[in-house]
């Protein structure tokens, strides 16, 4: 009987710790004007905290908190849209610093030195001055001195950001063109170079309004269109940035929306979406996962899938306001959001791997953007230093959480996620 | 159905024929008891009328608050909803300063269930449901009521019937000739002109009232709680604003034009910002402009006879185009709305406990707007009701079923609406024992889809339904004058009334996005349910030359979600912005020409989300003061009044991160002959 216990006891710790190797933050939106803008922390199978920035730093965050990513170690970048700032967090969710030099935020990403943010906006100031732009602009900010070191004009209402071989890669929307009478949607991806902030080519995809949630896998980006509410069905799209920069005809469409995506630990990708009409007033809902090289390959004859893994399609599909999808890129864990009725708070969903339902939690309004931190509780905790064996592993991902494919793309000194832990490439 | 309408009319019209045959044979007789025979018939049959409306037997079945005369005079008020925060029942939304959107909610039906009339005619916005109560002042009025449900006057229109509560602003009728100006200033830069002109003529009736304010309304504010302690000055809360307005009676004809023209600032919320760098700036333009006229007549001694016409025209101009607006689209649209509306009111009153009407209502709409994948909308919205009431012994009873119609016409992508159509009940009972009168009253009503709902771009839903209330009420009533006619020995009058009453909300029309998609669109969604409790007390006292008066309000209710009774978060809980408790206590004294009046309002805690027991608006007390002295010399007057208000400086808000104005003040110099 005893041994029976302690195998019961053993097993529940063992659980127990697996659990913990989850903590995920989640940016809960807030009220729009309501500066109630919040951060879930969930850690150990809950949630422990829905005021986290509150909690450790006697403040609010703002109004809109829209996006949020890793930028290195020690360092993560939360763009809050209505606030007109990025705010800049430790880990351990402390701030460190806050810029208010790019108005009208939206989407982040970072080679680890440096954070692009796109932008609705049409100034900004930088280290040499205020820039001012007709249409949306992408800025650089240097986390040596949280300044803007430069700017880059793109299209219209730019909202999802790539970086890729030294590359930015944007998805302009011109969001605004329903009100402003000077400008269409757009329907391009502007390719920016990271490291002297030009406009190198605009890829023109022939689809309208490339807005909400872009994904990337390796070279692979999963874009939603949805479309223009009215005549222009919305659709997706998967393009790569591989041939992008070769010239090629590198992009996809296929006729269902990704309103919301995220990567999977193997390279794919998870979409739910809504196609939505002015006209008829009505939505299809749908779930996709998506092998981008598959559907590149076939021109989208194949490598999409209307299925989630388990009970994930269904889950969504039950819930008031879907509002996020996101997979732990540590663990595989997924994840994702239910904003209810936006009035009151939202939920948090929790699937294993294989989509089994593990649990919802109560999180605050509008839960809609996720980061996750390392699994071992040690941001600076690097299992492997000078490991040369990163490129190709099944398992291996870089700090934003895309998978590392080829060893070109790798940088000597440079930390990695390999079977979960970080490890330094080096040697 | 365009067949029963036109029945409808003929009708109408052929009651009204025969009641215009009826009176060229047969002048009221009334009149002849009248001591003014002299004077032409028509204005005698107007004192008559007033006469009757004083003694309406029917008033006690409704439920009704009023504030006229010398205590709406004593109120510290800049616009109509200054006032309307005193009665029970009543929630405020303003948006803070003196051009932010100020509109009322009774019992927790929503804004867009408040009908608001002029002398008995409806003000309308076709375009977005709600009356902006800040544009209009009581400079002109003579009373400010509020109905829950209806009325029940014996000839009313057809819209009349149709709100969930109605708010009356009656206008004044001069009974002399004068001619008065006042010059204000006020805190955060404020500067008013005003000048009124009456007369009384021959019969005829008119005044001239015309008003010009300049305010910078950069008032400061302080947001301090356990994360954060934010101090700033209201930015972007500008406005100036002309309005004018002049009216002509004479007898049961009456006549209204109304101009306000304003140019405004639309300040954001406030929200963290590390500098005031980059403001939300939107600004705002309205050309408001009505003209209105009813007649009422009454024909031997069963029939009554109401018609109203009215042209409205409203121009609305919202620019965002500024450098310091990073954070919006750059838009500069222009809205125009024009409203042409009829109605026919006749009633018969075969005994002389029993009334019988119809009326029928028609009202044209147009809306015009330069937005994207917008067309021109029109719209025809017509109403007939049938009415009866009853006035026997003590027992008072009134029956009514009202018919809405509205149809659509529109080239907007998605097309018109499919028409709307629907008949509402509503029926009162009341009895009266040793002068405490017992009622109830229960009435079904619902709000069409407004043309923003139904065709905004990238909002709009053509699918709606419309938004439906059922109420129910029981209250008693009572009223007390002391028999003592000597003013030396003092005169009391007590007035009492208590309500409790039940509502429910279906088809709640709501924006949200469509499931799973960034898109926001009109919807119906959601069910609340209501129950609470007003009650209000007048007291006033006279002796020789003091005055006192004490006015009382109590509101308690408990507003809950009904939508979905699974949602355990959202289910049976406090509906946002519903406060359980509030109150209001003013009173006013007088000696002579000095008078001085304190209001107190309490406003209790408000959720404003449900998300977190947190998000409450903080309970309030708001305390004004107002004293005022007239110095008259012969035919002229010289007045001064002192206003504070806020005297305890609370920062309180109605809607979250909109904040109010703290202290304030007000000096007024006023000069008349």
């Amino acid at each position: 009987m005893m041994k029976r216990y302690l195998t019961f006891l053993l097993l529940t710790l063992y659980i127990y710790n697996m659990r913990a190797q989850e903590r995920i933050i989640v940016l809960d939106e807030g009220m729009w004007q309501a500066d109630n803008g919040r951060i879930s922390y969930f850690e150990n199978g809950s949630i422990t905290s829905n005021q986290w920035f509150r909690d450790k730093n006697g403040m609010k965050i703002g109004d809109t908190p829209n996006d949020i990513i890793q930028v290195n170690e020690n360092l993560i970048a939360i763009a809050v849209n209505w606030s007109n700032i990025v705010q800049f967090i430790r880990p351990d969710g402390t701030a460190v610093a806050a810029t208010e030099d790019i108005p009208n935020n939206r989407r982040l990403c970072s080679d680890g030195n440096y954070v692009y943010v796109t932008s609705y906006g049409h100034e900004c100031e930088t280290i040499y001055g205020t820039r001012y732009f007709e249409k949306g602009f992408v800025a650089k900010i240097d986390v040596s001195n949280f300044k803007v070191v430069a700017t880059c004009e793109v299209g219209y209402e730019p909202e999802g950001i790539a970086l890729y071989e030294g590359r930015l890669f944007i998805a302009n929307t011109g969001g605004y063109a329903p009100e402003e009478q000077d400008h269409d949607f757009e329907t391009t991806v502007s390719i920016v170079n990271a490291a002297t902030m030009t406009l190198e080519r605009n890829v023109d995809t022939g689809i309208s309004n490339l807005f909400g949630e872009m994904s990337q896998s390796g070279r692979y980006l999963c874009i939603n269109s949805p479309g223009d509410y009215y005549d222009i069905p919305p659709c997706g799209l998967i393009f790569d940035c591989e041939k992008a920069l070769k010239g090629e005809e590198c992009f996809v469409v296929f006729n269902y929306p990704v309103t919301y995506n995220t990567t999977t630990l193997d390279g794919r990708f998870f979409a739910i979406g809504s196609a939505f009409s002015y006209i008829t007033g009505e939505y299809v809902f749908s779930c996709l996962t998506i092998e981008p090289w598959t559907v590149l390959k076939t021109r989208g004859r194949q490598g999409l899938v209307q299925t989630l893994p388990g009970t994930m399609a269904s889950d969504f599909a039950n819930m008031s306001q879907p509002y996020g999808i996101y997979v732990n890129p540590y663990t595989g864990y997924i994840y994702g959001t239910d904003a209810g009725s936006f009035e009151g708070a939202g939920y948090l969903f929790q699937w294993s791997p294989q989509g089994q339902l593990l649990g919802q939690h109560k999180v605050y309004v509008n839960p809609g953007h996720f980061l996750a931190l390392p699994p071992d509780g040690h941001q600076d905790g690097i299992a492997d230093t000078g490991s040369s064996q990163i490129a190709n592993h099944p398992s291996a991902f870089d700090l934003q959480g895309r998978p590392v494919s080829n060893n070109g793309q790798l940088k000597k000194g440079t930390i990695y996620i390999k079977d979960g832990k970080k490890t330094l490439f080096g040697r | 159905m365009t067949h029963y309408y036109l029945q409808a009319i003929l009708a109408i019209v052929l009651a009204l024929a025969v009641t215009a045959g009826a009176s060229a044979q047969n002048p009221d007789p009334q009149a002849s008891q009248l001591p003014t025979a002299g004077e032409r018939t028509d204005s005698i049959k107007q004192l008559h009328e007033v006469t009757v409306a004083a003694k309406q037997p029917v008033r006690t079945i409704a439920t009704s608050q009023t504030l006229s005369g010398a205590d709406l005079q004593a109120l510290s008020t800049t616009s109509v909803a200054d006032a309307l925060k005193y009665f029970s029942g009543v929630q405020i939304k303003d948006y803070g300063g003196l051009g932010g959107l100020k509109t009322i909610n009774v019992r927790s039906l929503g804004a867009q269930h408040v009908g608001v009339y002029v002398d008995g005619i409806r003000l309308t916005n076709a375009q977005n449901g709600t009356v902006d109560l800040g544009k209009f002042s009581l400079s002109s009025m003579e009373s400010v009521s509020l109905y829950n449900a209806n009325k029940l006057d014996n000839c009313q229109s057809a819209s009349e019937y149709a709100s969930g509560a109605t708010v009356y602003l009656q206008t004044k009728r001069p009974t002399s000739d004068s001619l008065s100006v006042q010059l204000r200033n006020a805190s955060f830069f404020t500067w008013m002109a005003k000048l009124n002109a009456q007369f009384n003529w021959k019969g005829w009736q008119g005044f001239v009232d015309g008003e010009y304010c300049s305010s910078r309304g950069d008032y400061p504010f302080r947001y301090h709680s356990q994360y954060e302690d934010t101090v700033g000055h209201r930015a972007n809360s500008d406005i100036r604003y002309v309005r004018a307005e002049a009216a002509l009676f004479r007898g049961g004809f009456s006549s209204h034009v109304y101009y306000y023209g304003s140019e405004r600032g639309c300040p954001g919320g406030i929200v963290r910002r590390l500098s005031d760098k980059y403001t939300n700036v939107g600004r705002e333009w309205d050309r408001d402009f009505f003209v209105q006229a009813s007649y009422k007549e009454h024909f031997l001694k069963w029939l009554v006879f109401k018609a109203n016409a009215k042209y409205a025209n409203e121009y609305l101009r919202y620019n965002t185009k500024y450098p310091e607006n990073q954070n919006t689209a750059r838009v500069d649209n222009h809205f125009r709305q024009q409203d042409a509306y009829g109605a026919l009111c006749v009633s018969f009153l075969p005994w002389s406990w029993l009334s019988l009407s119809s009326s029928y209502d028609i009202r044209y709409s147009i809306l015009r707007a330069d937005l994207k994948r917008f067309d021109d909308v029109k719209r025809v919205d017509q109403k007939l009701v049938f009415a009866a009431q009853m006035n026997w012994h003590d027992i008072q009873a009134a029956v009514s079923a009202l018919h809405q119609r509205y149809s659509d016409w529109t080239f907007v992508q998605a097309g018109a609406a499919d028409p709307l159509d629907r008949w509402t009940p509503a029926v009162s009972l009341a009895y009266t024992l040793y002068g405490v009168t017992l009622r109830g009253w229960y009435k079904e009503i619902f709000r069409a889809p407004t043309l923003n709902d139904l065709y905004y771009t990238q909002a709009g839903n053509r699918n709606l339904k419309p938004e439906y209330t059922k109420q129910f009420n029981i209250g008693l009533e009572y009223h007390w004058i002391s028999r003592n006619n000597s003013m030396a020995n003092g005169q009391w009058a007590v007035d009492i009334q208590a309500d409790v009453y039940w509502n429910r909300i279906e088809n709640r029309i709501v924006c949200l996005p469509m499931k799973g998609t960034y898109t926001w669109s009109m919807m119906n969604y959601g069910e609340t349910f209501c129950r609470g409790l007003n009650a209000t007390l007048k007291g006033h006292y006279r002796t020789g030359q003091w005055n006192f008066s004490l006015l009382n309000s109590i509101t308690w209710q408990r507003d809950v979600d009904r939508t979905d009774p699974s949602d355990e978060d959202m289910y049976d809980k406090p509906i946002c912005y519903s406060p359980a408790f509030s109150t209001g206590l003013t009173a006013i004294a007088g000696w002579r020409t000095l008078q001085f009046t304190t209001s107190y309002l309490y406003v209790g805690e408000r959720m404003w989300s449900k998300a977190d027991p947190e998000d409450i608006l903080e309970p309030y007390h708001n305390i004004d003061m107002k004293l005022s002295y007239t110095h008259n010399i012969k035919k002229t007057s010289l007045g001064l009044c002192l206003e504070v208000c806020d005297v305890l400086d609370i920062q309180y808000e109605h809607i979250p991160r909109y904040p109010m104005p703290g202290r304030n003040y007000k000096l007024t110099l006023s000069f008349g002959i």
